[in-house]
């Protein structure tokens, strides 16, 4: 079943003075997926793409990818990878990096060459190609990056907080690029930490707190074990007689209250039902009350606010 | 393999193509031609036929034996005035304006008091000439000598024999018997060589250094380095500037043996006179000068541009470098510092000592050898510690690199260093 995955991180642990960035981690990566790696800054993601990637060597654990323990680096011309800083040549032309960047990798240079033509044409830079990179807008520029990322159409590959930075053209190019690679077999890994983006696009996520792995699965496993029961409810009145009934911990696990607007989870076992039951009792005037499927946000804060915050800071209910 | 052998392809073709690269290239044989043309073509333009007066307000007699003189040489056409006592201020008056109209140099004033007092005036446009003046100083001591000789009742031809031009003539003799090299020459090589090999090393080694700055500033580096070891991108860097360094000595000597061959063509083309292109001195260079430059230009190449590696790896900006480099750059100093005295008696104990220092062997070892005879086993000793030192440095200055290069922010001490040397 390894060949399945493309990429295994069997209990990684990397330390720096002072810290541990990452403890004891596992993740596989199936191929063919889209896969998020969330969490706040300062988790450990680019650590452990770092890892991946040959930058820095594990303290402990191990690295699988395509089966084997080679690195990173030994398979550079299956991987594309996007780092967090980015930067090209200033001085070099356009094609020139591209087709530089792809050797580096151990592609062919007439492979290199050719397909460095397809993309510039495609992303509509075919007359920039002979531009030192220098006379690029710093948009242009960055879409120069996502074809080094791409150009040797890897089998993996992981993009370390692509959208950050990206003008919103950019960013749906680059959307737009991950969802056909994804559509045509390639496995995707990235990080970020704006859940919006990847409740949009992963298959499988792994949140990640403090170095460690706080979940992972599949996206909608993911929202089906972690996410409870979640309730939205909105009042007409403002909600003043449903504060007492929202504050019960044993029916109400956590409210985010707006007021006349309300996000609940529910307590363990509690069921809606008796919830509605009773705000209907306390005469508050319902405008909505909706079981709703918990955002990848919600769950996210859920798990990373219990593992991240200390007693008592919790997100504030009413 | 391939994956160094593209960054050694990169390196090599961006600096090539660059403006840098193309100027410098061209201004090698200007200068070359330059040093070897100048100074014939100034020798040839000042040696142009001044036409001066002599005035002789005595007798005539010394006056005429010295316009005599100065014809004998072909930079002086001399004319003799008479003038007596009374019509002196005016003849000198006219003469200045003539000066002033270009029409003569300058004008010389003898009289009997010459011969007898050795005082003589001259008055013209070309007095900074230090040349002009040194000859018209000699032929006038040499006109009083033998005035005041041939006065005493010596006959003039034996004392014209007895003032016989003295030259001495310093040929060098080397290993392989005499040479027909000139001292000056000998010097002159020796002293380019070592030039040629420091700005070599100082010049291509900086751009190793500014090429290692450059990627950990635009953060390329973290692409790179899961590309390939650092290591090897180390190592093609290295080679490619290297590269580029041998290409353009591989010009220049093409373009000096070009020169050299065809020199006669180069000097009638730049109107030096045929007699000053054959004072042209060329020091004969050797297939085994050839090869030892080229051996220790390439091993003291290595050494120092491993180590501007190393600071380019440790610095954050161009400008820190100025300062990371200082240690680096004491280290050449050094030797360009013993260059003189290396020259002064390239077979002593200090010469031998720089010789065989590997931070100082790549630049004194050839001029040793081109300016004198350097026992082969010394020769063989002095590369085989700089090779084995290249070897070490290189080694230690790759394993500093690679961590160096994904670190930023304050810069590392000496015992880090050491740390992340030991660190694998």
């Amino acid at each position: 079943m390894t060949q399945e995955h493309v990429l295994e991180i069997q209990r990684i642990t990397k330390r720096f003075a002072g810290h541990v960035a990452v403890s004891d981690l596992s993740l596989s990566v199936p191929r063919g997926v889209v896969y998020g790696l969330l969490g706040p800054n300062g988790a450990g993601k680019t650590t452990t793409i770092r890892m991946v990637m040959n930058i820095i060597i594990p303290d402990e654990g191990v690295v699988r990818l395509f089966g084997d323990d080679l690195g990173g680096r030994h398979h550079s011309a299956r991987i594309g990878y996007l780092p967090e800083e980015r930067g090209l040549y200033k001085k070099m032309r356009v094609r020139d990096t591209l087709v530089f960047l792809a050797e580096a990798k151990g592609v062919t240079r007439a492979a290199a060459a050719g397909k460095a033509d397809l993309w510039l044409e495609r992303l509509g830079l075919a007359d920039w190609r002979l531009r030192k990179v220098e006379e690029l807008s710093k948009g242009m520029q960055q879409k120069v990056q996502f074809i080094s990322t791409m150009l040797h159409a890897p089998e993996l590959v992981i993009l370390d907080e692509p959208f950050a930075g990206l003008d919103p053209i950019n960013a749906q190019t680059l959307k737009d690029i991950i969802v056909e690679l994804a559509r045509g077999g390639t496995t995707i890994v990235f990080s970020t930490h704006q859940m919006d983006v990847a409740e949009k696009i992963c298959d499988h996520v792994c949140i990640i707190a403090r170095g460690s792995k706080v979940l992972d699965g599949g996206l909608s496993e993911v929202k089906r074990v972690h996410g409870g029961t979640h309730v939205a409810v909105a009042f007409e009145d403002g909600g003043d007689r449903a504060v007492g009934i929202l504050g019960d911990r044993s029916l109400v696990a956590k409210a985010d209250d707006y007021g006349p607007y309300a996000e609940l989870a529910l307590a363990d076992g509690a069921d809606p039902q008796d919830l509605l039951e009773r705000l209907v009792r306390s005469g508050a005037r319902l405008r909505r009350f909706e079981r709703i499927e918990p955002s990848l946000h919600r769950i996210f804060l859920d798990k990373v606010g219990v593992e991240a915050a200390q007693p008592g800071a919790e997100v504030a209910s009413a | 393999m391939r994956k160094i052998w593209a960054v050694v392809r990169r390196e090599f073709l961006e600096r090539v193509r660059s403006k840098w690269f193309i100027i410098s290239t061209v201004l090698g044989p200007v200068f070359m031609i330059g040093i070897t043309v100048l100074p014939a073509l100034l020798a040839s333009r000042s040696g142009g036929v001044r036409t001066m007066a002599v005035v002789d307000w005595g007798s005539g007699a010394f006056g005429s034996r010295l316009v005599a003189q100065l014809g004998t040489g072909n930079r002086f056409n001399a004319l003799l005035l008479r003038a007596t006592a009374r019509d002196t201020a005016a003849v000198l008056d006219s003469l200045t304006h003539q000066v002033q109209a270009k029409a003569l140099d300058g004008f010389l004033v003898v009289g009997d008091v010459t011969v007898e007092s050795g005082l003589a005036d001259y008055r013209g446009r070309n007095v900074t000439s230090l040349r002009d003046m040194a000859i018209l100083e000699g032929i006038l001591r040499q006109a009083v000598v033998m005035e005041r000789l041939t006065r005493s009742g010596i006959d003039p031809a034996v004392v014209q024999e007895a003032q016989a031009r003295i030259e001495l003539r310093k040929l060098r003799i080397s290993r392989r018997g005499a040479t027909g090299e000139t001292g000056e020459a000998t010097f002159v090589l020796a002293y380019i060589i070592g030039f040629v090999i420091y700005m070599g090393i100082v010049l291509y080694g900086v751009n190793v250094m500014r090429s290692v700055i450059d990627e950990k500033q635009t953060r390329i580096i973290e692409v790179l380095v899961s590309s390939l070891k650092p290591f090897q991108l180390m190592l093609g860097k290295v080679i490619g500037v290297g590269g580029v360094g041998l290409f353009q000595f591989a010009i220049w000597g093409a373009v000096a043996a070009l020169l050299v061959r065809y020199r006669q063509v180069v000097f009638s083309l730049l109107g030096v006179p045929p007699e000053q292109a054959a004072a042209v001195m060329l020091p004969a260079v050797g297939g085994g000068l050839v090869f030892l430059v080229l051996a220790y230009f390439l091993l003291g190449y290595i050494l120092y541009s491993a180590m501007f590696a190393v600071v380019g790896a440790v610095v954050n900006t161009e400008s820190e470098a100025q300062q990371a480099q200082m240690p680096v750059m004491m280290l050449l100093v050094v030797a360009i510092i013993m260059f003189p005295a290396v020259l002064q008696e390239p077979g002593g104990q200090v010469a031998a000592a720089l010789g065989l220092i590997p931070f100082s062997s790549p630049i004194i070892m050839p001029i040793r050898y081109a300016a004198s005879d350097v026992p082969a086993s010394e020769v063989a000793m002095s590369l085989a510690v700089l090779a084995a030192s290249t070897l070490a440095v290189v080694w230690l200055a790759g394993r500093i690199y690679r961590v160096g290069i994904l670190m930023y922010g304050k810069r590392p001490g000496v015992r880090e260093l050491m740390r992340w040397a030991r660190e694998s």
